[in-house]
């Protein structure tokens, strides 16, 4: 009986178990080994070659998938970062407007100045009607010329150099003072180690924090003074 | 006695900046000494160490270096990058000239101090010349790639020897080359970090002394370019090196706080060959001793915990005395509180904003020592900020609380504050009379009706003020004799008829107000005064002087009055000479002329001139023994110096009405909870 189980076994196996690797038991040992035609054989070797070539193909479409993936998002990532298609195509046709475009833009500079005073009916008419024609005038420029006249260049303070050289400094200083390699304790626990030293122990320096609950306490107040008031006025 | 109702106010949170760098007057016993805010101080050696002037800072001045060239002429420079010449009779910053260099680190002055070197950001080492009207440069000398954070000049002015990171370079003067260069880390086995020479000294047998960032204390011999002995004197890094004036002892400030001495000993007892060793350890600070300093005979070191501490050598000390003690100064000699007694306001000066308070009150009474519990907690009514980067000179609130003053280097305010109900308005008034700034005093007359501002050269000038919120210049009065110094305390009688004033020659005035004219000049004393006070009732000017004499001056009859004179000839208790820190407010009581309100950081004094001055062999300090005492016997043990050192330290003190005082206190550790981080300690057990 143990050797019909396992000849089932060996079935169950396949001719491939056959060929791979030797029997485990000694009974299987002792016997011959068995007969594979060479087309069995070769059939099995097809298989297997197959599978593993199916696992490699379908390992490097999904790879291929993934770099495609990533080169479309960087693509779309990278048109994001790019100004919006209208702006560009003035941009590329901007250079020749530029003499008619200044001119125009001073007009325009002029009649928004006028728009911002408070105006009177005749004025307004005449405004209406600068307007129209300017907005004409704008209407064009838009098309043809970068937008002028429109910014304004500040010097920052804090950018300046003398301060930026101030700045470099500081931190230099702070780095190898208060840096990672400075080994500095906070407050509380630097004045605390004498009370815990003294041959009466006592608690330490900050040992409550001022500022715990700070919300609550406000709340209360503001409470309080409510309550009051409205006691005092009964 | 009496008994008072104590008002004990802790909210004012003064933090005073860190003490940066220190520089002794080569021959004139005055300390210069540089905070990291941008203020700078003199200290005065023979008038008790009184710190007789003070510049108050800038937002973006910062001071790495303070020299004192000659003519006693002091000099400042900082990362800003200007060479800044500070002006001690007009107490403000009076040239900058721009060192070209990027952020300046270091500043030194030769020998005979009409040389200034100073140690650039880039690398480069500049030459200027100290001249009458300021400072001219010279020329550069060698530049090389690293910031140059410390310099020295050989005594004799041909070398200077030039600290940077890894490297110490020495320069000769003359050609503006580089003769030597010793790369500090060569000894040092697998190190990774870089190597920072905080401080170097030149002597003059040719040794450099460098500390540097791994706490060491390096000797080294430039012309071979060989160490020559190496002390590790602590594990963290040793910021500040100073050299005494006969090169045979020096004193190094630590990361940790401690200080250490070195000196040169022989090797053995006679023999001619000398070493230097490292003698004495102190440990009088809490956080990093960025500056020290050598004086003849003190060792003075300054750290970021804002102290002052000057330890005299014993050796250097004929006897044992009050002389040889150690001295330790955290708070400022002047007043940064202000009150006004009868709205009971307090107005407290910090460097760039005031605050107006309003004290508590309590219906309660109780016995000595008790609590009693407020019914009306204390108000922070106002927050003024000042406009601008410059630090606050002076501020006083008027007497009847409805009229705050500020100045700073360039600007005068003047505010008037309403009160309705419970809440608080306040108005600037518009139109200020342009007066030549900065104020370095101001304070109002007892009937709000006036305000008096202290000026350079001697001068003071009173402000009428007009009722509903402006101001008008009624006069200036001068010295007749002239003045260059300053004017920094003033006061006035409050019958409205004196004022006395105090410039920076301590010669104090006194100033008729009803005659305009100059009345008398009290007979000149060697010592600052550190306040001022005339008595309501007799028009008696109470002085208190540096070195804690007290003197009475009569007005009217202009001489000192009979107490004086007595207590002159008694002599003051020993005890009471023997205090650490001057009188900085007198005050009086209206219901008691003959006492005298008295207040130092340490202790506050009743001084009753009707009983006896205690002799030497008496207890100074005797209330608590006193209490104790029978009726009868306390008569016969009583004198007339009442001190109580319950309140400590007390930054200011005065009585509001007959029984009511109030202490302003800043206890210590306040303080030091907010200072910037101190280096770990590992202790066992902990």
């Amino acid at each position: 009986m143990a050797r019909r189980q396992k000849a089932a076994a060996a079935d169950m196996r396949g001719p491939a178990a056959a060929l791979l690797g030797p029997a485990s038991s000694e009974d299987e040992a002792e016997e011959a080994p068995e007969e594979v035609s060479f087309a069995a054989g070769r059939e099995v070797a097809d298989t297997e070659r197959k599978r593993v070539g199916e696992a490699a193909r379908r390992h490097r479409q999904l790879l291929k998938e993934k770099r495609r993936r990533h080169q479309e998002l960087f693509a779309e990532q990278k048109k994001r970062k790019l100004l919006p298609e209208a702006v560009l195509q003035e941009l590329a046709a901007a250079p020749p407007a530029r003499r008619d475009g200044r001119g125009q833009a001073a007009a325009a500079d002029r009649g928004k100045r006028h728009g911002g005073k408070a105006a009177k009916q005749k004025q307004g008419q005449v405004q209406r009607k600068g307007q129209g024609q300017r907005r004409v005038k704008t209407g064009k420029q838009r098309k043809g010329a970068r937008s002028k006249g429109n910014y304004m260049a500040v010097c920052l303070k804090d950018r300046s150099l003398p301060a930026l050289h101030q700045q470099l400094a500081k931190d230099f200083l702070n780095t190898h003072l208060y840096g990672p390699d400075a080994n500095r304790a906070q407050a509380n626990e630097f004045f605390s180690l004498e009370n815990k030293k003294n041959p009466v122990k006592g608690a330490a320096v900050q040992f409550v924090d001022k500022s715990w609950g700070q919300e609550k306490k406000q709340r209360a107040t503001r409470f309080k003074k409510r309550w009051l008031a409205t006691r005092i006025k009964n | 006695m009496g008994e008072f109702e104590v008002h004990r106010v802790r909210f004012f949170g003064l933090v005073p900046a860190g003490v940066r760098c220190l520089a002794c007057q080569p021959r004139g016993g005055r300390l210069a000494l540089a905070r990291t805010d941008g203020t700078v101080e003199i200290y005065n050696f023979a008038a008790n160490y009184f710190q007789e002037k003070v510049i108050p800072g800038h937002e973006a001045r910062s001071v790495e270096a303070l020299c004192w060239a000659a003519g006693g002429r002091l000099f400042g420079a900082g990362l800003g990058g200007d060479i800044t010449e500070y002006d001690l009779a007009r107490l403000c910053a009076a040239r900058a000239l721009d060192g070209c260099g990027g952020p300046i680190w270091s500043m030194a002055a030769n020998g005979g101090g009409t040389q200034l070197a100073i140690g650039c950001e880039d690398g480069s080492v500049r030459l200027f010349q100290v001249v009458p009207g300021g400072i001219q440069f010279e020329r550069n000398l060698d530049r090389r790639k690293g910031r140059i954070l410390c310099l020295s000049w050989h005594p004799s002015g041909t070398h200077i020897a030039a600290g940077s990171i890894d490297i110490i370079r020495v320069i000769n003067v003359s050609s503006g080359q580089t003769v030597q260069r010793i790369m500090v880390n060569y000894h040092v086995q697998k190190v990774k970090r870089e190597c920072i020479v905080w401080s170097i000294a030149f002597l003059s047998s040719g040794t450099v002394v460098t500390s540097d960032s791994f706490g060491r204390v390096q000797f080294w011999d430039w012309d071979r370019g060989t160490l020559l002995e190496s002390h590790t004197v602590s594990t963290s890094a040793v910021l500040s090196l100073a050299v005494s004036e006969n090169e045979d002892s020096i004193v190094v400030g630590t990361s940790t706080g401690a200080t250490y001495q070195f000196q040169l000993l022989p090797v053995k007892m006679g023999s001619l060959e000398k070493r230097w060793v490292r003698t004495k350890p102190f440990q009088h600070h809490t956080h990093d001793v960025r500056a020290v300093a050598h004086s003849s005979t003190a060792l003075i070191s300054g750290g970021l915990d804002a102290q002052l501490v000057i330890r005299p050598l014993m050796e250097k000390m004929q006897k044992k005395g009050y002389d040889a003690v150690l001295r330790k100064f955290t708070f400022p000699h002047r007043r940064l509180v202000s009150c006004a007694r009868k709205a009971r306001l307090l107005l407290f000066q910090f460097s760039q904003h005031l605050e107006l308070w309003r004290l508590g009150s309590t219906d309660e009474t109780g016995k000595d020592g008790e609590v009693l519990p407020l019914c009306r907690m204390p108000e922070h009514l106002v927050q003024l900020k000042s406009k601008g980067p410059e630090h606050i000179y002076c501020s006083c609130v008027s007497p009847c609380g409805s009229w705050v003053a500020y100045s700073t280097a360039s600007r005068f305010h003047l505010y008037r504050v309403q009160y309705e109900g419970d809440g608080v308005s306040i108005e600037k008034v518009p139109k200020v009379p342009k007066l030549l700034l900065p104020a370095y005093q101001l304070q109002f007359s007892s009937d709000s009706g006036s305000l008096f501002v202290a000026s350079h050269q001697g001068s003071v000038h009173v402000l009428q003020l007009l009722e509903p919120g402006g101001c008008k210049h009624l006069r200036t009065f001068r010295p007749p004799s002239g003045s260059s110094e300053a004017v920094y305390l003033l006061a006035s009688s409050a019958d409205g008829h004196w004022l006395a004033t105090v410039g920076g020659d301590w010669v104090i005035h006194v100033y008729d107000l009803k005659c305009f004219k100059h009345h008398c000049t009290v007979p000149t004393y060697s010592c600052a005064v550190t306040a001022l006070a005339i008595h309501p009732v007799t028009n008696n000017l109470v002085i208190a002087y540096s070195d804690q004499q007290l003197f009475e001056f009569s007005i009217p009859e202009k001489q000192y009055t009979a107490w004086s004179r007595t207590v002159q000839n008694c002599g003051l208790h020993k005890a009471w000479l023997e205090r650490d820190s001057p009188i900085t407010h007198i005050a009086f009581n209206p219901k008691n002329p003959s006492h005298i309100l008295l207040h130092d950081i340490y202790m506050f004094c009743v001084l009753d001139k009707s009983l006896p001055l205690p002799d030497n062999n008496t207890l100074l300090m005797n209330q608590s023994t006193l209490k104790q005492l029978p009726e009868t016997a306390r008569q016969r043990q009583l004198h007339a110096f009442k001190i109580c050192k319950k309140f400590q330290p007390l930054l200011f003190a005065d009585l509001l009405d007959e029984n009511c005082l109030v202490m302003v206190e800043r206890p210590i550790m306040d303080i030091k909870t907010q200072l910037p981080l101190p280096i770990q300690q590992k202790k066992f057990g902990t």
